[in-house]
This record gives structure tokens, C-alpha cells and sequence, in this order.
């Protein structure tokens, strides 16, 4: 476990947010989260690839708030990707059902182009 | 001399102590000391420290020893007074004529010894035996008494030698009756004055904080200096144990770490016993394993077992009252202290006052002792045998079972508060745990994530006003148990819900996975309330260090 302050840092690509949480997603690190994408959809962005490379540990209040934004999304019909995840995190986001709401991918570039394609 | 002292070189660590207690005549010459009362546990080396001491004076000529045992004497006050004054006749020839062997004839009258007595030059103590005699032939027990405590003084006044009186297990002296047992309460203080003489210093033993309860005379308390006598360290207990061994010609190679001496707590009495066990057992060459089997087999039936199984019917008196007794200890045992008279009243069978007296004496006797885990083993295997009706075979098992499994087994003990991040606290330290036990990392991360669900589940919702969690991991080689336990409100796993994530969308509700998680990916999750305080055990199998590389292992804890 890195011990990492948590962050939130993110960038705009074309029509797709990219952001990248960073350290320990829990309730304060999720609220930055849910705020970062807050900013983006209430710019009319629908699309967004959330990158956990950075991410080294979660906990189920940090998941409630990951479905936050994916509720979200769901309101205004937008996409959420997530990318670079290590097996821990999928398994995790596995076990409790959350896998079939987002798209997951291992890299950026892939889900990037997924976005702009819509195919996989 | 009156006994048989260990060779001075398996006597460890009592160096201070005998060389202050062989200066306490000078000492108490020059009025510089008094009389000492040498406390500790029982086994732990009272007894051997005045072997010791008495060896060492015995050859010198500084002053003369006199060592009583009230460990096996007869409290009747005319049989004592005959016994006492006889034995310090006996030991003060044979230290005069530097003949051991003199001491050692009980049997011999003293009349055979008078031409010894008179070769010596000893005339005033042939007068001193005349005297007891009268006082013997007028039955007069009281003078009887007088006499024997006293015969120490009058030899160092008629000599100008002081006499080092040595009184083992003292507080039974507080017993002492002159014709029925309880009805004569205070013949110990008939030691007062032999106490004062500044010739005499008298070192007694007894149970630890015993001495209090022996002297109602404050002016004999205040010049009684206490000295306790401590455990051996861990590498002396180890250096005498391998020492026994050797003079019993049982190998023990140097690899062998002795870990499980530790339950012995540096008592010699035990270190001997168990050493002797191996002995009986024909043990040729000690391994770890063997000494577990040597300790099973001492608490069970071993020299150990009878020790402490006499000195319970000592205690008891009668086989109800021992069965009785045996009910209170082994309560006392695993309540780790004593209830109140009522609660212990209905586990005795007996009235509360009954229950109380042997409370009290089982407390004097030096059965309740929260330290002793080797008498916590013997009451254990007792009341298995006894109350139980087990076979002795089984409870040894039980206990080398435990032994066993203790010996692979390392605990961690972590406190946090109840603030932010604080979780992170234990995530870290369970990373290190696992380092430690070579978990793989990934295993790591799943235990991490399990210990942070339900530390923020006690600090989100205890309401616990001391605002701190407890944990303690337990590592084996095949399973880590954590134990994570705070106060406040209770917990349990029965008033949770697992709502699909399609319900929480769709209602709005995204809390409540914590457990869920935990449920996944331990093996065992176990809630328990024990008094106001919430207990979750936590167990994780250790199958191997890649379990948690497949999927399908973390998820089929899951709840349906």
C-alpha cells in the first residue's frame, strides 16, 4: 500500500474528462471525485474515463460515491470508462456487482476510442 | 546437614541475595539489620536459596545455621516444641563438629548424642536438654515451647556465636494449637523474642504479602525486612534447564530453542520437574516437540502434578472440600480472578461462609496466582481427571494441542483512535504483519480493505465514548485471526441487508457494502457482545501465498 495524500487531478480530451484519483479513495478523497466530475457534466460533459493507475486503496464509502457519479452519468445518459486497474480493484468492484454498470479497459488510449467509436 | 542443596554451580542468579543474607548476623550485630521474610511464588526458590545459605555457613565459621521446615511439621505445640528444639540440638552438634551426618539421625534420642555434646565442651547445652526434658516430664507445654524457640538464642549467648535461624514456609507456624486445631491463635508470636535477640537473625519464608498476616505485633513487622524473590531470567532458565539435563545425561542440541520453557516463568521448581519428566519419559535427545510432551506429562502426572495435588489436599482436608475447591480454581482460572461470594457460593455447592474459608485458604496456600500458567495447566488437567471423569491421556493432549499450536503463533495488539484515516493505520500494519508471514501482496490488499470495512464500521457507528478500536492479529502458518473489538453501541450481523446494486441505484441508497466486502473475502466472520464491548473475529484460511490469485477463491464467501 502506498501511502499516498489522496488527489484528484484531471484533463479534457475532445469530448471526453479524464480524471485520475490518486492514494486512498474514501469519503473525503470520493467527494473530490464526485465533485471533479460534477464540474465536467455540469459543462455538458457526458462522457468520462475515470484512470485508477494512481489508485491504491478503496473502501465501501469510496465505492458508494463511485456510484454516485455513475448515477450520475445514468441521468444524463453519459458513459462512464474506467482504466489501468489493478486485479484487487476489479475483483473488488467485481464482488459487489458494479462491473456490468461501467466499461472497463486497460489502458486510456483503449477506452478513449472506445468513446469516439463505441465499439470495444 | 538437614537437606540436599543443588551444586552451587546449577544456582543461579541468587548471588546477591545469599551474599546478603550470609552478612545478615554482622548485619544484625551492628544493628544495621534485622530479620528478613523471603517472599515469592511457590517453586521459586525459597527453599533451595536457604539449602544454599545453610551449605555455605555450615563450613564457614561466622555463624552457625539452623534450618525448620513448617512445611511438614507436626502444629501440635508439644510434638513441634520436641521436634524443633530436637532438630536445632541435632544441627548445632553436627555444625560444631563439622559432621553432616550428625544432623541427619532423627531417629537417634538425644542421650546417644551426649558424649558427642560433652566432647564438644558443650556443657550448657546438655543443660539446655536437661531443661526441655523437665519441662517435657511436668507436661508443661507452654515451657516446652519456650524452651525449643529459645534454645537458638541461649546456644549464640553461651557461645558468643550467632545463629542464623532459618523458619521455611513460616506462616504455617501461625497454625500452631496446643490441643485441638484453632485453639490457640497467637503461639507464633513466641518467636518475638528469639526474633529480637541481636545474636539470632531469623530468616522466614512464606507466600508472597503473607508477612502482614503473620505478625499482629507491629514492632516484629517493622524490624521483618521483605525480600522477594523474583523469577530467573529466560537464558539462565534455559542454562539450568540444559544443565538438569546434562546431569541426567539427556542431550538437548544447541539449535533447540526451548521456546516453550516461557509457560514455566524462570520457576526453578518447575525448570527441575520438567527436566526430571524427560528423565521418566526416557527421553535420550530433547527436540521442541519433546519438551511439550515432558511439560503435558508433569502438569498431568509428573513430580509437578503431586506437588501442587498434595498441597491441595493439605488445603482441602477432605475429598469433598478438594472437589469443591477444585470447582472455585478452575473458575478462578477462567474468569482470570474471583467473582463475589454468592456466584462462587452456587460453584462450591457450599454455604458462602464455607466458600469464603477455603477461598481464603486456597489464596494463603498460593493457588491463586493469575501469573502461573503451569498451575492453570495443573488445575485444568485436575478437574478434567477429577470432576469430569476424562481420561488422563486426553488432557494431555489438550494441553499439548494448545502448546503446539502456540508455538507457531505470533500476536500483534494495535490500538487506534476514532479519527480520520486512522484505518490507515491498521492497513499499514497488517501490510507489515504480512510481510512478515511472506503473504503475497494482492492477498494483502483484500485483508487491508476487509480490516478497513469494519474499523470504519466501529468508528461510524459504535457512539462509543472512549473513541478507540482494539485489534490483535493472531498469525499461524495455516490462518490469520484478527480480533477488532470497541465499546459503545452493539452489532450485529443479523440487521444486514444485501440489496443488489440495481436496488441501490434505484433507490438511491449507496451505503451498506462494508460487510459485504468483509463476508467475501474472510473466511470467517464471527460477531460477538462481551460486556459493553463489540467483538468481531475475523479468520482468513492461508491455504497457500497464491490463493488470492483466483478470482473464484475471494468470491465464494459471498453471501447469496
Amino acid at each position: 500500500m502506498k501511502s499516498d495524500q489522496f488527489s484528484v487531478v484531471s484533463r479534457l480530451d475532445g469530448d471526453a474528462a479524464i480524471i485520475y484519483p490518486k492514494g486512498y479513495l474514501n469519503n473525503l478523497s470520493g467527494e473530490s471525485l464526485v465533485i471533479e466530475c460534477g464540474i465536467y457534466i455540469g459543462k455538458g460533459i457526458t462522457k468520462i474515463v475515470v484512470n485508477f493507475g494512481e489508485t491504491s486503496l478503496i473502501n465501501s464509502i469510496g465505492i458508494s460515491l463511485l456510484l454516485q457519479i455513475i448515477e450520475d452519468l445514468r441521468n444524463i445518459k453519459g458513459t462512464i470508462c474506467c482504466t489501468n486497474m489493478s486485479k484487487f480493484l476489479k475483483d473488488t468492484f467485481e464482488m459487489l456487482g458494479l462491473m456490468k454498470h461501467m466499461s472497463v479497459f486497460p489502458t486510456e488510449t483503449e477506452a478513449l476510442k472506445y468513446l469516439r467509436s463505441g465499439k470495444k | 546437614m538437614p537437606f540436599n542443596a543443588i551444586p552451587a554451580k546449577d544456582f543461579l542468579n541468587r548471588e546477591s541475595e545469599l551474599r546478603y543474607l550470609g552478612g545478615l548476623p554482622a548485619l544484625k550485630g551492628n544493628a544495621l539489620g534485622g530479620d528478613v521474610f523471603l517472599e515469592g511464588a511457590r517453586g521459586i526458590g525459597k527453599t533451595e536459596l536457604l539449602a544454599q545459605l545453610h551449605r555455605a555457613l555450615f563450613w564457614e565459621d561466622k555463624a552457625t545455621p539452623f534450618y525448620y521446615s513448617f512445611k511438614t511439621a507436626n502444629l501440635k505445640a508439644a510434638y513441634f516444641a520436641k521436634d524443633y528444639f530436637t532438630r536445632f540440638v541435632r544441627q548445632y552438634i553436627s555444625s560444631a563438629k563439622k559432621d553432616p551426618s550428625l544432623a541427619n539421625h532423627a531417629a537417634e534420642p538425644l542421650q546417644r548424642l551426649m558424649p558427642v555434646i560433652a566432647s564438644l565442651g558443650l556443657h550448657w547445652l546438655i543443660d539446655c536438654i536437661e531443661d526441655f526434658q523437665q519441662h517435657v516430664n511436668n507436661n508443661d507445654g507452654y515451657w516446652q515451647m519456650v524452651s525449643a524457640i529459645s534454645a537458638p538464642v541461649v546456644a549464640a549467648q553461651k557461645s558468643g556465636k550467632p545463629v542464623l535461624v532459618m523458619l521455611d514456609d513460616f506462616d504455617a507456624a501461625a497454625h500452631l494449637y496446643e490441643t485441638h486445631h484453632g485453639d490457640a491463635h497467637d503461639l507464633i508470636s513466641l518467636f518475638g523474642e528469639s526474633m529480637q535477640s541481636s545474636l539470632c537473625p531469623h530468616i522466614m519464608t512464606g507466600a508472597a504479602g503473607a508477612l502482614g498476616a503473620i505478625f499482629t505485633d507491629h514492632g516484629l513487622l517493622g524490624k521483618t525486612e521483605p525480600l522477594p524473590l523474583g523469577p530467573l531470567p529466560q537464558d539462565l532458565a534455559a542454562q539450568l534447564f540444559r544443565s538438569h539435563l546434562a546431569n541426567l545425561n539427556i542431550a538437548c542440541p544447541a539449535g533447540v530453542p526451548l521456546k516453550s520453557l516461557a509457560i514455566l516463568r524462570g520457576n526453578p521448581l518447575y525448570i527441575r520437574n520438567i527436566a526430571k519428566a524427560a528423565w521418566k519419559m526416557r527421553k535420550q535427545e530433547l527436540s521442541e516437540k519433546d519438551l511439550i510432551e515432558c511439560y503435558s506429562f508433569d502438569v498431568a502426572s509428573g513430580e509437578t502434578a503431586f506437588y501442587w495435588s498434595s498441597l491441595l489436599s493439605r488445603c482441602a482436608g477432605n475429598a469433598p472440600r478438594r472437589k469443591a475447591m477444585l470447582k472455585l480454581l478452575l473458575h478462578s482460572v477462567e474468569n482470570g480472578g474471583i467473582a463475589d461470594g454468592k456466584r462462587l457460593a452456587m460453584i462450591s455447592g457450599l454455604d458462602e461462609k464455607e466458600t469464603a474459608d477455603m477461598m481464603e485458604a486456597l489464596k494463603t496456600a498460593g493457588f491463586i496466582d493469575k501469573q502461573d500458567a503451569v498451575l492453570h495447566d495443573f488445575i485444568g488437567c485436575l478437574y478434567a481427571q477429577e470432576i469430569e471423569d476424562r481420561e488422563l491421556a486426553e488432557a494431555r493432549s489438550k494441553i499439548e494441542a494448545r502448546y503446539l499450536a502456540a508455538e507457531e503463533t505470533a500476536s500483534f495488539e494495535l490500538v487506534i483512535p476514532m479519527a480520520s484515516n486512522a484505518e490507515l493505520v491498521v492497513a499499514k500494519a497488517v501490510e507489515q504483519i504480512g510481510i512478515n508471514i511472506q503473504l503475497d501482496a494482492e492477498f494483502l490488499n483484500y485483508l487491508q480493505l476487509a480490516l478497513i470495512e469494519v474499523c470504519i464500521n466501529a468508528i461510524e457507528h459504535s457512539g462509543s465514548y472512549e473513541k478507540k478500536v482494539y485489534l490483535k492479529f493472531i498469525t499461524r502458518p495455516d490462518k490469520l485471526e484478527i480480533i477488532v473489538e470497541n465499546s459503545g453501541k452493539p452489532f450485529s450481523l443479523e440487521t444486514l441487508k444485501d440489496v443488489p446494486v440495481e436496488e441501490k441505484l434505484r433507490l438511491g441508497l449507496k451505503r451498506g457494502w462494508g460487510f459485504k466486502l468483509v463476508y467475501s473475502i474472510m473466511d470467517s466472520v464471527k460477531v460477538e457482545r462481551v460486556n459493553d464491548r463489540t467483538r468481531v473475529i475475523l479468520t482468513k484460511n492461508i491455504i497457500n501465498k497464491e490463493v488470492l490469485h483466483e478470482v473464484g477463491s475471494i468470491q465464494r464467501g459471498i453471501p447469496a
